[in-house]
């Protein structure tokens, strides 16, 4: 699920392979989405499928419209590559080089997030954990460590690591290594040949032999062990037996013999033992740190189960780097002895040994000291070993330590030769050795010390690092009481008043003439370097600037050189003629050369341009300083400055793992360390900018636990939803707005401002459902939180004067009121007012004056703020420690709507908030009853209207209906009659006289266009005349002139 | 998610390690404060600063035991605002000033700090050599604006105390990379003779003396007599000089003297003081590089805290206090300096040794600071 993909999401540049036949998926989406928030990584859409559109029109419409919602969504000519179809179940291998070339020529905007911190993809796990101590107790902590390619930006040692799906880690070593998969020395090619083809896989086996600081690993394939298994060889033989054993390996080596050579007597396990721990009572004498030595050897015998279940292959331990020499035969041991030499710097795989050899001298010395790669001598050296007890094995500290050790190894030269793990024991006795005359050359060191000026690095970081002595001898007296005595000159310091300034010691006496001698040029008044001389700045000046005008006098300066040479010139003038033209004319060019250039500078460059211009030159030269600053160093000098580069391979030591991560580790699961910076492991309160998802169908509830993904981390918080008043104040919501942003307040780790992050619901399984809920970025970090919600108080009026009213019930006690004495009230129905004293009778009454004089129906209320605190949960999503086959199936607090759901609990509704019928008592209303003497001053038209009907005519006014007779009847009719036909004679004339009328108008119209037409034709023709006469006239009036002139 | 704290012994470099802890988050534990003096544990003066640092940061945790030899501190987000300090007379506001301007650039809101007590004493930087030397070296890592700006309003001499002074600084979100490798030739003096509760006369004294030894190396010297009156001065009488050689570059140096305090050791004749002053400056010339040995630790300081870019700044030698900052902020952030002992060449009359330290920076950012 798209949760998986947010752990690669970091790491990768990301393709996206897009079923073309189906469209864009809906995960397609969500991954976008994802990629919006934490900044877009590489992303380069795949459309596969193509070959089953058989209509190539369609195939062409499809892609584009892919193409425009792909660029809708990730950005405009975001890059589309086609995959046609298979060929026989497999794409076709030029389409799959052209990708991958398109592939490595993308080129993409930075992330500030993946800029700004370092991260490796672990490619390689191994437990380094005391098998003794797991033995003992099975679920101790572990110390693991992990290998990968650093990226992003620069990492320092002794860090604090993330790792997604384990929790905050303290790294406790970083060293660098080979890179396990170089690049070709030769660039610019467009194959690679078969000698450089190396395949590099993460969590896979290289194949042959890997040998390094942690592990040994020992290819055999299957095939080959069956073969040899009854001829029994003696390169085989012991790791046959190691591969067979059950017994524990202690017993099996006791049990082992060895012979180094072929045909050569076997090795009692009895004298290797007694070498074995004469070394290691050496170890314990001389190293201060005695684990790292026990553990690199340790460590061999303990990865033996992991390896096997982790890698999958056949793959063998191997005891020691003695076992390996006894193995291998004679011609391969000079090689042999390169790995135990490279085997600090890490495993190289075979195919590189020669190159690591060339290395090792160099490598040796890095993973092991360090800190004093760079130191001037070996004395030195061996005096802060002796005092200041600095982590590393003696045998192995500098490159300069090696020359003494190896010449004494010189005199036992053919013992060496015979036994390779001599070398070791004799460096370890020449370790000893040398440190006999420590104390003396330690004093020879101090005096040289004092002579020349001291290393300062070494003084600042080196020698005086507190000597680890333990309480100093505590003197009793009694048994009871200790004497308190003033301290040492070490302690003396640590208590020493705290003072930056730096007191000049008193070996200069500023009264002698050399002493300000050896100070003169650091004045203007002394003497100047060659080139910042300030004749020979004003001479350059001079042939610069030399000449100019003065627009307004309009008087020419010219330089001295320039005048000179006029003078001369006018002596000569004649001789050099010639000359001077070809001068003037090249000074000529020269001016109009600098004025162009004044007037490009003063007119090209565009205002808004510049600033970006020299933004960008800015960077540039600062990304050329950081590239050349440490250029020339070695590498291991250079990771303490500047921390380990991107792109280095390296080995992070981390310790106190949880086991579950050792013991559920499934490397089908990516584990990404991620750098954090330096306050970035700190704890507190994040202000956001949060909007709900526009995929996630629900509002989000404030108080529900939610799961975010923010930086590296993903947790799971409970966030308080707000927004800003216009005053700045954060009021509380209860949820999310639908469609517009929200301030979201949670606990978590503290992250840079500007951050985005993304929230789910959860990530339980794979749901159909499942969807973002919500999207954002960090405003704010804070240690305290300011969120309010309303919180109204209301009381009662018991006893009502004019303005001034008695209100009861809004506060318990005098206390309470005095602490609102002055706070603004209002009522229901408007009314502002002011609280202004308790009362005494009814404990919480106050007094209280309003603008207008209150009812007793009335309701006060003050309205209040009251501080919400955010619940400060932190939970770590913490999948990878989850047994494998389960790492989906995190699930942290339940919301309290799943709780209720799960437990099948249902609140018991208020039964005042349950709904029931409204019955409505029928509204009566008076009639309006407007004064007679007011209806009489009223205008007409405001006057109320008699809308009664009129009713019964009074009889007195009935007027009796009349009856015609029959001959007024027959006169009436014909009347009618007559009316009818003559109404209708005189519509019928009426319409004949309009139609007359239009046909005439029509006539008369065409008539006018006719006249119109001829008069037109008339003017025509007369200007016509006038303008030829006109013509006339002008040419005649021209030739006329002509002729004049 | 505790992030793992650091354990110190012994109350030097308090300030630096409560400073680098408020600023890079980890938890640091102090032990063993003056645990065999005959008075042990904290001095007023560090509970002063505690508590002036208690202001400035919101959310910290400080945890002092019941004799004071064991302070716990866990930082909180720096806050700023307007904040007003009592700082006690033991030491003098430079003390706490110094750490102030470390932490300044980096709070929430900007900072306006009002510090009263005493603004000159022998022992630490006075305010005005905080003024001619800090803020200017601050400026050339990017913090400026109008709003950053240290005035000293009232004088207070040493045992007495009563003077004031406004610090005021914005916001920075990052800091700027710096190559400050060629410091350049001086060109100017420029000096303070400040006098409070005593002859207005001292000044002019102080200033004759001065320039009587520097007028052999430039004409350029202009030093001010500050003679503060009435409510002004404080509460002791006292004097003193501070010396500022500014070079071509704007790269300052700097020296300076004070009276000794009023019951406290011999009095100074002005003379003596200017001379001696002059000849501390000369001092500090011949260490040299572009940052005077006061202001040694604020510099590395900056550049530790810029962006992930190269730094480098060329310094006299080391004071102690520099070398054990180094150590410290390779504790906190992790950053180690290149250093590089630059020799004079044999011709060359510029001083001694010069040290040239190279860092990349954290790529710290301002976590404080709210984005809207």
């Amino acid at each position: 699920m798209s949760y998986r993909i947010k752990q690669i999401i970091f790491c990768l540049q990301v393709l996206m392979l897009i079923d073309a036949s189906f469209g864009f998926e809906m995960e397609t989406f969500e991954f976008l989405n994802i990629c919006q928030v934490h900044g877009f990584p590489r992303i380069m859409g795949v459309l596969t499928h193509l070959d089953s559109f058989k209509n190539n029109k369609s195939l062409r419409k499809t892609k584009k419209n892919l193409k425009h919602r792909f660029w809708t969504e990730v950005y405009q000519g975001a890059k589309l590559f086609y995959l046609s179809g298979m060929v026989y179940g497999e794409y076709q291998t030029q389409e799959v080089k052209n990708l991958g070339r398109f592939i490595s020529v993308m080129k993409f905007r930075p992330l500030v997030w993946q800029t700004s911190h370092p991260y490796v993809l672990v490619d390689r796990m191994e437990d380094l954990t005391d098998p003794e101590k797991v033995r003992t107790d099975p679920k101790c902590d572990r110390t693991v460590s992990l290998y990968g390619y650093l990226r992003g930006a620069h990492l320092k040692n002794k860090g604090q690591v993330h790792v997604p799906g384990v929790g905050d880690f303290q790294v406790s070593d970083v060293n660098f290594l080979p890179d396990p998969c170089p690049l070709p020395d030769a660039q610019k090619k467009r194959a690679l040949n078969e000698k450089e083809r190396l395949l590099y896989a993460p969590m896979a086996g290289v194949g042959g032999v890997v040998y390094d600081k942690d592990a040994v690993y020992i290819d055999l394939p299957a095939s080959h062990v069956n073969q040899l298994q009854e001829e029994v060889h003696p390169t085989t033989e012991l790791v046959q037996s190691l591969i067979e054993t059950h017994a524990t390996l202690d017993t099996k080596m006791a049990a082992s013999k060895v012979s180094l050579f072929s045909g050569s007597a076997t090795l009692d396990p009895a004298d290797i033992s007694k070498q074995t721990r004469e070394r290691e009572g050496l170890e314990e004498e001389c190293v201060w740190d005695p684990t790292t030595q026990r553990e690199r050897r340790k460590v061999i015998f303990t990865e033996k189960e992991e390896e096997d279940d982790v890698s999958g292959e056949s793959d063998t331990e191997e005891d020691d780097s003695e076992g390996s020499d006894q193995a291998d035969d004679e011609d391969e041991l000079s090689q042999v002895e390169a790995d135990r030499k490279a085997k600090a710097a890490g495993g190289a795989p075979p195919e590189k040994k020669q190159r690591v050899e060339a290395e090792a001298g160099r490598t040796e010395s890095s993973a092991e000291m360090p800190a004093f790669a760079d130191s001037e001598d070996d004395l030195e050296m061996s005096e802060e070993e002796g005092d200041a007890g600095t982590p590393g094995d003696s045998g192995h500290s500098s490159e300069e330590e090696d020359d003494p050790t190896e010449y004494e190894c010189g005199a036992t030269e053919d013992l060496w030769k015979k036994h390779p793990e001599r070398e070791c024991e004799e460096e370890e006795q020449g370790s000893l050795r040398w440190k006999e005359g420590l104390q003396q050359r330690a004093a020879e060191a101090f005096l040289r010390q004092q002579e020349t000026a001291p290393n300062l690095r070494k003084l600042v970081y080196g020698s005086v690092v507190e000597v680890q002595e333990s309480q100093e001898e505590e003197e009793e007296l009694g048994g009871l009481f200790r004497v308190s005595r003033p301290q040492k000159s070490k302690k003396v310091q640590a208590n020493a008043p705290d003072c930056s300034r730096f007191k000049p010691d008193n070996r200069h006496n500023w009264d002698v003439e050399e002493m300000l001698d050896s100070i003169r040029d650091c004045f203007v008044t002394g003497k100047w370097e060659e080139g910042q001389d300030a004749a020979t700045l004003l001479r350059q000046d001079e042939e610069l600037y030399g000449d100019f005008e003065d627009l307004e006098t309009g008087e020419v300066h010219m330089s001295q050189t320039e005048n000179a040479e006029d003078h001369d010139d006018e002596e000569e003038e004649i001789q050099v003629k010639m000359d001077d033209e070809e001068v003037q004319k090249n000074k000529r060019l020269e001016k109009k050369r600098r004025l162009k250039e004044r007037f490009d500078t003063e007119y090209d460059d565009d205002d808004d341009a510049t600033y970006f211009d020299d933004l960008k030159e800015e960077m540039q030269k600062q990304a050329e300083l950081n590239r050349a600053a440490f250029q020339d160093m070695d590498d291991e000098s250079r990771v303490q400055y500047e921390g380990f580069r991107p792109g280095m391979y390296i080995r992070v030591e981390i310790c106190s793992l949880p086991c579950e991560f050792v013991k559920n580790f499934d490397p089908h699961y990516p584990i990404i360390l991620g750098g954090l910076g330096s306050s970035e492991g700190n704890i507190g309160f994040l202000q956001m900018r949060l909007k709900k998802h526009r995929w996630y169908n629900r509002i989000l509830k404030t108080k529900d636990p939610l799961i975010f993904s923010l930086g590296w981390r993903r947790f799971q918080t409970i966030p308080l939803y707000h927004i800003e008043d216009h005053n700045g104040r954060h009021r509380l919501l209860k949820y999310t707005p639908q469609h517009m942003h929200c301030g979201a307040s949670i606990w978590g780790p503290i992250t840079p401002q500007g951050s985005g992050f993304l929230a789910v619901q959860s990530v339980t399984g794979s749901k159909a459902t499942f969807r973002i809920a919500a999207t954002g970025v960090v405003l704010d970090l804070d240690k305290s939180v300011t969120i309010v919600k309303k919180l109204k108080l209301i009381g009662y009026p018991f006893k009502i004067f004019k303005n001034t009213c008695f209100v009861k019930g809004m506060f318990n006690t005098v206390l309470e009121v005095a602490k609102f004495e002055g706070a603004s009230v209002r009522t229901v129905s408007g009314i502002r007012g002011q609280i202004k004293k308790a009362l005494s009778s009814p404990t919480g009454a106050f007094r209280a004056t309003f603008e207008d004089r209150l009812l007793m129906s009335d309701i006060v209320f003050l309205r209040s703020w009251y501080p919400v605190s955010v619940p400060q949960l932190y939970n770590p999503v913490t999948s990878l420690l989850l047994p494998a086959g389960q790492k989906d199936s995190w699930s942290g607090m339940r919301t309290l709507g799943q709780l209720k759901h799960d437990l099948g609990i249902r609140n018991q509704p208020k039964a005042d908030s349950l709904y029931k019928p409204i019955v409505r008592a029928k509204r009566h209303f008076n009639p309006l009853h407007v004064p007679k003497e007011l209806q009489k001053a009223l205008p007409f038209k405001s006057k109320p209207k008699q809308q009664q009907p009129k009713g019964r005519t009074p009889r007195d006014l009935q007027r009796p209906s009349v009856i015609r007779e029959p001959h007024e009847r027959k006169v009436a009719a014909l009347l009618h009659a007559l009316s009818t036909v003559h109404n209708y004679t005189r519509k019928k004339a009426h319409t004949v006289q309009h139609a007359k009328h239009k046909e005439f108008l029509q006539q008369k119209e065409k008539d006018e266009e006719a006249k119109l037409k001829r008069q037109r034709e008339a003017k025509k023709k007369l200007y016509r005349v006038m303008g030829q006469m006109d013509q006339k006239k002008q040419r005649s009036s021209l030739k006329g002139a002509t002729k004049d002139d | 998610m505790a992030s793992n704290g650091l354990m110190y012994d012994g109350c030097n470099f308090f300030r630096q390690r409560l400073v680098l802890s408020t600023l890079s988050g980890k938890n640091v534990k102090i032990k063993n404060i003056r645990s065999r003096d005959d008075e042990p544990g904290l001095r007023d003066f560090e509970a002063s600063f505690i508590r002036l640092l208690d202001k400035v940061t919101n959310g910290s945790r400080i945890e002092i035991n019941q004799t004071g030899t064991v302070l716990f501190y866990q930082p909180g987000l720096l806050y700023g605002g307007s904040v007003e300090h009592d700082c006690n007379p033991q030491r003098s506001v430079g003390y706490y000033l110094e750490a102030l301007l470390m932490l300044a650039p980096f709070m929430k809101t900007p900072l306006k700090a009002t510090l009263r007590g005493v603004t000159n004493d022998p022992t630490d930087p006075t305010v005005d050599l905080l003024k001619s030397t800090a803020v200017p070296l601050m400026k050339k890592f990017g913090i400026d604006g109008e709003a950053f700006d240290l005035k000293v309003v009232k004088r207070g001499m040493a045992p007495g105390g009563g003077g004031e002074v406004v610090f005021t600084c914005p916001v920075h979100k990052t800091i700027r990379p710096v190559q400050l490798i060629e410091p350049g030739k001086i060109k100017r003096i420029r000096g303070v003779a400040y006098s409070v509760r005593v002859s207005p006369q001292m000044g002019n004294r102080i200033v004759e003396s001065a320039r009587s030894i520097l007028n052999q190396f430039l004409p350029d010297i202009y030093i001010y007599t500050d003679h503060m009156k009435g409510a002004n001065s404080g509460k002791s009488p006292g004097f003193g000089l501070t010396l500022v050689a500014e070079t071509l570059n704007g790269c300052f140096l700097s020296a300076e003297m004070s009276s000794t305090p009023q019951g406290q050791g011999d009095p100074v004749l002005p003379e003596d003081l200017g001379r001696n002053c002059a000849k501390l400056l000369l001092e500090e010339v011949y260490r040299g590089g572009c940052v005077d040995s006061s202001n040694q630790s604020l510099a590395l300081l900056l550049m530790t805290l810029g962006q992930q870019d190269v730094s480098k700044v060329l310094l006299g030698p080391l004071s102690p206090y520099t070398i054990e900052f180094l150590r410290h902020i390779r504790d906190f952030f992790q950053v180690m300096f290149k250093v590089e002992v630059q020799k004079p060449l044999d011709d060359e009359r510029k001083g001694g040794d010069k040290v040239l330290m190279t860092c990349v920076g954290v790529g710290y950012s301002n976590i404080s600071k709210t984005v809207k």
